[in-house]
């Protein structure tokens, strides 16, 4: 353990805080809790995931060099909308599309298309 | 805008009111339950939907002019809450209008997944394709006199772009997608009344069936294929994806029943890109109202957390893409 608590278990013990505040809220705020331990639970899942790691890698395989993951989406970007790269651009679409599944399940694993590919958490 | 008391509906209605309870809403608009009792005595259920003058986003359409459309439907024989009152700027109540409130589930997880409702999933898919090419027959002069935006698929498809590059978010999955949309796109005129919101969320179904269209307040003139592809987007399946059309049906079937019910030849590529189109404009939907945080118009958790749900709407355009279909 590289200390006692970690930041994983900060998110653990404020989930278990809106947990306990539950039974005590009504309509919005009840309903707000709940978005907010989900909340947590994405932090959680992107910091043990990594996913911005795994896409500045996928993205570089289609640029061709190593920049930061922020400039590696804007050179993206910027070659789609000049028409430069497109659909037919060798190793995009397979890229682009491990990239989503590696961000959607950080933020949905249950995500229906996430089973249906065969790779939401449980599958 | 001040909370209307049953004495100011009963006042705008001409019949007793003995309830008006807020069902919804935020700063700028809201809806009510209201109860009131026609000189009969006979139970009249009633919902009022008002918003704050000045409230309707820019290129949308007024609440009087869409109470217009909703009566124009009900008077065509479509499944649609009839219209009781448009409030006029007298009335202190904002923009807005009185409708009936019908019986049935608008929760379409509920009655996507309840066996109560299983009679109704059945003719579903055919109901819809029903309205949606009886509205789409509709002559546009019906409308002549509303203010139902209006362009091209080209136009409307670079107001959209314009809307996602808004945000400053460079998703390399959207600008695909909208360089797939831009490849194919034929810069149709509008030449129907669409719906604009068409999706099982806005459906209120009884378990034999459908009983209404609701809300009204994106429809505009367009191309009717874009009713088709909408319904069919993955997100408004609430996780029966094994169901495009709204979860509960096939294309096929919502295809063939629109064509018999005399909306015209469907052709599939386009309802594709629509599909496409929705759920990137669905994206882009998510886009906003996370930004409704970051903003500070609207700093909330739950939007927020809506922002996260780009990563669903970049894995379907990224399944149909690779796959063809999602």
């Amino acid at each position: 353990m590289a200390e006692q608590i970690e930041a994983t278990t900060l998110i653990e013990a404020v989930q278990l805080f809106l947990a306990e505040l539950e039974p005590d809220l009504k309509g919005r705020r009840a309903f707000h809790a709940k978005v907010a331990q989900n909340a947590l639970a994405i932090v959680a899942r992107e910091l043990a995931q990594d996913p911005q790691a795994r896409e500045q890698a996928l993205l570089a395989g289609v640029t061709g060099h190593g920049a930061p993951l922020d400039r590696q989406r804007a050179e993206l970007c910027a070659q789609l909308r000049a028409g430069t790269m497109g659909q037919g651009t060798p190793g995009l679409v397979d890229a682009l599309l491990e990239v989503a599944i590696a961000k959607c399940a950080v933020d949905n694993p249950r995500y229906a298309t996430l089973k249906r590919l065969g790779r939401s958490a449980t599958a | 805008m001040a909370m209307p008391t049953p004495g100011d509906v009963a006042a705008l209605i001409g019949a007793d009111v003995t309830r008006v309870e807020q069902l919804s809403g935020g700063a700028s608009s809201a809806t009510f339950a209201v109860d009131a009792v026609k000189a009969d005595g006979r139970l009249w259920p009633l919902i009022l939907q008002c918003a704050a003058t000045g409230s309707v986003p820019e290129g949308g359409l007024p609440r009087a002019d869409q109470a217009r459309l909703q009566q124009l439907a009900f008077a065509a024989g479509l499944p649609v809450a009839e219209v009781v009152r448009v409030l006029e700027p007298g009335d202190r109540l904002g923009e807005g209008f009185i409708m009936a409130r019908l019986p049935g589930e608008a929760l379409a997880p509920k009655w996507l997944k309840s066996p109560d409702f299983a009679p109704a999933r059945t003719v579903l898919t055919r109901q819809c394709a029903e309205v949606l090419a009886r509205l789409h027959a509709m002559p546009l002069n019906a409308a002549a006199g509303l203010a139902l935006p209006s362009g091209s698929t080209a136009q409307s498809l670079e107001r959209m772009f314009a809307n996602y590059r808004r945000f400053g978010v460079d998703s390399p999955v959207f600008d695909l997608a909208f360089a797939w949309l831009r490849e194919r796109v034929v810069d149709r005129p509008a030449g129907h009344i669409v719906h604009g919101d068409f999706r099982s969320g806005n459906l209120l179904v009884a378990p034999d069936g459908l009983v209404a269209v609701l809300d009204w307040e994106l429809a505009h003139l367009g191309d009717g294929h874009e009713d088709l592809g909408w319904l069919c987007c993955n997100s408004w399946r609430f996780g029966v994806w094994d169901k495009p059309v709204g979860g509960f049906g096939e294309r096929d079937a919502l295809y063939a029943a629109y064509e018999a019910a005399g909306g015209g030849a469907v052709d599939r590529d386009r309802a594709h890109f629509w599909e496409v189109w929705g759920t990137l404009k669905w994206g882009i939907a998510c886009l906003q109202l996370g930004d409704d945080h970051v903003s500070g118009r609207l700093r909330s958790v739950e939007r927020a957390a809506i922002g996260r749900r780009v990563s669903e709407v970049e894995l379907d355009l990224m399944h149909m893409l690779k796959f063809g279909s999602v």
